[in-house]
């Protein structure tokens, strides 16, 4: 990195000198040529303004022709830089009769010799010196010339017309002065010129025919030491193209073979050039020496802080070796590393330090997480100690636990170890209170809650409470000292076991399914009260129910319905309605169990989702056996050989038959009949003695009530019996015999028939009276 | 489900049975009836069939009994206002002659009226 910023710097220190060298050259090249220019100034402007009064005099005096060799004389004497000098007669003025006159006198071997340029052979008014300046009608300087067969120098002639007006005539031109300037004494000046210690220089002529040039102060023996084969041409077309572009200072490449710096000044006088050429070598040498300077003081440095930095850097890098060697311990999961004890206050130390902190850190972290598990453990302990105890809250009826006039079963899979659906059931004055309840939220509240809700429900059933009253009793209690505002559903009934009489009411829960013994399945139409602990006054509507032996209600929370499978469709009425109805009879045990099967494995996962309870209460009364027959159901009534018996027997049918819709006419009718055929086959199985049995079994089709009465006594046919006459007169009439007679009138088909050493009887009702 | 029996001490009386009067209550009923029967005189005897609500051969033969016993003796046995399954069941059995079954103690007033008359005109 050090590196490239280095020579980055050593190059803009090169830009920057070389650039003062390119400024001083350009500085140079301006001064070498005002130098120049003031010189050839110091010359050729007194000659110019010599020639222009030789002239004015001409016009004004207009002196005779033969003074006009005095004049000359005197300009060749004036001026030693003048090699020679005319005054040119015009001929073409119309006032002037006199021929051509053009007497030059001019400089050889010392003295002062003349020549006549009015001589028809020279023609002089034709001549470029002498018509540039009549036409141009103004002072003229020609270009330089050599003058062969003349003076064979380099020359330059200055021209100036003059003008006379004779009366009567516009002002015309009368002829031309002229000086001839020897150009040696240019030669000489830009050669003494003194020119900076590089470089080469050349004074030009405007680029013509033929051009003059002068080298400037020591050009050859620079340019030979430069490059030999370089001439003042060689430079004439660069510095043309600059001059016309407006450039002064440039840098060539290509003109040589190494690149030079052209600088290029125009004179004004005589519109001359001043052109230099510095080789870029050797401008820029100094420079260049500055920058190798540098560079070999750089490396130096470069060298010395690089061994600095190696030195400092392994007192570093040493203890973090040393460092990352002992954290490396942790690695095996030891946080007890020792860490290298360090009195250093450098980077070093309180890397070391950091170490430390984190270290000591760590280890208090795992000795937190070490703690934080085992109270953990402690909890999971405790809540499998509570889940017990509250399951121990629920009744486990063993099955043959089962009250006298009901099988039930039940389920509760809690979604956390504990839960707050309960449930619960006991007998009661012949009957049998049960209950399910779902309190809110999940977990340890809803478990204390739960422990509460069952607490009070034991307590209060006990007390010997309808459901109704149970509920606003139990709601009560609840509802007084609610603070943490929690709240339950509940479901409360309670069974007649003699009646076969459901007395139902319900706080804010699902309605339970009445699963028929038959197979069909209906919900209880249970009107809703409020949730429990919601409001302190509140009243439960009573729903009252006549169910038959079989028939089997089943409470459940919403962990059922509301299972979701992973797709989330829910469990839902619909599919536990849909089992109840193809579950087949059993036990409410198998039923039960066939639920909760059937909700798990519908629910992907149900213990995350809610608790899951089902309660199942089979009417099951003693000496009447529900079954299914194929087209429908039926009781086998089997009473005790004993009036009560028999009224037991009857009362079965009437509630059965109640408890199907049958209509009141058909129910009463029915009932007679059991009542007649019953009454004296008990009587006579009693008296009979021994083992005698009688039994009725009631059958229900869609259509049909069917009656069957069996007894293992003697062979007998009530049916044969006559029929009594009724027209009678009262005094004459027999008492016996109206109860088959009633039978018979009653029931739309009789049959008689001994079966096995049995007597079987089948009488046949349409459901639907006549 | 039991039978409820009321009885006024007129000379005719009224046994207003109200319930279920089967074999279990028809010794409940042949008890009453055989305090009334016990009475001289006895002419006229109602049961006033409005309150029950089942009735069997065992019952039936309470009210055969009862005109067995008034019946030779000129008297006369009715039935007030019996429910429509009652009303049924004897008319099955015929153990009431259907003149003797009223529907209202109107219609059981007038027929007694007529029954007076008649005796009068003998």
């Amino acid at each position: 990195m050090a590196v490239p910023i280095y020579a980055a710097a050593m190059y803009m220190s090169y830009r920057s000198a070389a650039q003062q060298l390119e400024l001083g050259a350009e500085r140079d090249a301006d001064e070498l040529a005002s130098r120049l220019a003031a010189e050839l100034d110091a010359v050729i402007r007194p000659i110019e303004g010599g020639i222009r009064t030789v002239a004015a005099q001409l016009e004004e005096i207009d002196p005779p022709r033969e003074q006009y060799e005095l004049r000359i004389r005197g300009i060749l004497a004036a001026w030693p830089d003048v090699y020679g000098s005319t005054i040119a007669v015009e001929t073409a003025s119309t006032h002037s009769s006199a021929g051509p006159f053009a007497p030059y006198f001019f400089r050889r071997n010392g003295g002062v010799e003349f020549s006549d340029l009015a001589l028809d052979s020279y023609a002089y008014q034709t001549l470029p010196w002498y018509r540039r300046a009549a036409d141009g009608r103004q002072p003229v300087w020609s270009s330089p010339y050599f003058d062969r067969g003349g003076g064979e120098i380099w020359m330059v002639t200055y021209s100036v017309p003059f003008f006379r007006r004779p009366a009567d005539a516009p002002r015309a031109l009368a002829g031309v002065v002229t000086a001839d300037l020897d150009l040696n004494w240019v030669k000489a000046a830009a050669e003494n010129a003194v020119l900076g210690p590089i470089g080469m220089g050349w004074l030009l002529s405007p680029p013509g025919q033929e051009s003059f040039v002068a080298p400037v102060g020591a050009t050859a023996a620079r340019v030979a030491a430069f490059d030999a084969s370089i001439t003042e041409q060689t430079f004439r077309d660069a510095g043309e193209r600059m001059l016309g572009s407006g450039v002064t200072f440039e840098l060539v490449r290509g003109v040589t073979a190494e690149p030079v710096y052209l600088a290029v000044r125009g004179l004004e006088t005589l519109d001359w050039r001043l052109m230099l050429a510095i080789p870029r070598a050797e401008l820029l040498a100094g420079a260049r020496a500055l920058l190798e300077r540098q560079l070999l003081l750089g490396a130096v440095g470069l060298i010395l802080l690089v061994a600095a930095i190696s030195f400092v850097a392994a007192g570093i890098s040493r203890p973090i070796h040393a460092l990352a060697i002992s954290v490396d311990g942790a690695r095996e999961g030891d946080f007890d590393f020792r860490l290298p004890d360090t009195r250093r206050h450098d980077e070093v130390g309180v890397l070391t330090e950091a170490l430390r902190r984190m270290r000591d850190s760590l280890q208090r972290h795992i000795e937190l997480r070490a703690e934080d598990l085992a109270a953990r453990a402690r909890l999971e302990h405790e809540l499998a100690i509570a889940a017990s105890i509250q399951q121990s809250m629920l009744p486990h009826g063993a099955a043959d636990a089962h009250p006298a006039g009901a099988r039930v079963a039940a389920a509760l899979l809690p979604a956390k170890q504990v839960g707050g659906d309960l449930y619960d059931y006991f007998e009661r004055d012949a009957g049998l209170l049960f209950a399910i309840g779902d309190v809110s939220d999940k977990g340890i509240p809803a478990a204390l809650f739960m422990a509460s809700v069952s607490g009070l429900f034991k307590v209060l059933g006990s007390a010997g409470e309808l459901p109704e009253r149970l509920l606003a009793r139990v709601n009560e209690r609840l509802a007084e000292s609610n603070d943490a505002c929690m709240f339950a559903t509940m479901g409360c009934g309670f069974l007649d076991f003699e009646t076969g009489l459901v007395r139902y009411a319900s706080a804010g829960h699902d309605q339970p399914l009445l699963l028929e013994l038959g197979g069909s399945v209906e919900p209880l139409q249970a009107e809703n009260g409020p949730a429990l602990a919601v409001e302190t006054l509140a009243v439960y509507p009573l729903t009252e129910r006549q169910i038959a032996p079989g028939d089997t209600l089943l409470l459940f929370t919403d962990g059922v319905t509301e299972a979701a499978a992973s797709d989330g469709s829910l469990f839902g009425l619909e599919r536990l309605s849909a089992l109840l109805r193809d579950a087949g009879q059993g036990a409410p045990d198998a039923l039960v169990r066939k639920i909760v099967e059937a909700v798990t494995a519908h629910a992907a996962d149900f213990h995350a989702t809610d608790d899951l309870t089902v309660l199942a209460v089979t009417f099951a009364p003693r000496g009447v056996t529900p079954s299914r027959s194929t087209d429908g159901e039926q009781w086998l009534i089997e009473p005790e050989l004993s009036a009560a018996g028999c009224r037991d027997a009857r009362r079965w049918v009437r509630q059965i038959l109640a408890a199907r819709r049958v209509v009141d006419s058909r129910i009463a009718d029915t009932e007679l009949i059991a009542e007649e055929s019953l009454t004296n086959l008990i009587r006579a199985a009693s008296e009979a003695g021994g083992k005698s049995w009688v039994s009725l079994t009631l059958a229900l089709t869609p259509l049909e009530i069917v009656l069957t009465l069996r007894d293992n006594g003697l062979a007998f046919d009530p049916l044969a019996r006559a029929a009594p006459n009724l027209d009678l007169e009262i005094a004459d009439r027999d008492v016996g015999g109206l109860g088959i007679h009633l039978v018979r009138a009653l029931a739309d088909e009789c049959r008689y028939a001994r079966v096995d050493d049995c007597n079987v009887l089948t009488i046949q009702l349409n459901r639907m009276a006549a | 489900m039991t039978l409820k029996i009321t009885v006024d001490s007129s000379p005719t009386p009224t046994l207003k049975l109200v319930g279920r009067l089967d074999t279990d209550t028809a010794p409940q009923l042949d008890g009453e009836l055989n305090k009334v029967l016990a009475r001289k005189g006895i002419k006229r005897l109602v049961f006033d069939l409005s309150g029950l609500d089942y009735l069997s051969s065992a019952g039936i033969r309470c009210f055969v009994r009862a005109r067995k016993s008034i019946e030779p003796g000129g008297g006369t046995v009715a039935i007030l206002n019996p429910q429509p399954g009652v009303r049924k069941v004897l008319d099955i059995v015929k153990a009431i002659p259907a003149k003797g079954i009223f529907a209202s103690v109107a219609e059981l007033d007038e027929y007694l009226d007529a029954i007076q008359q008649q005796v009068r005109d003998q």
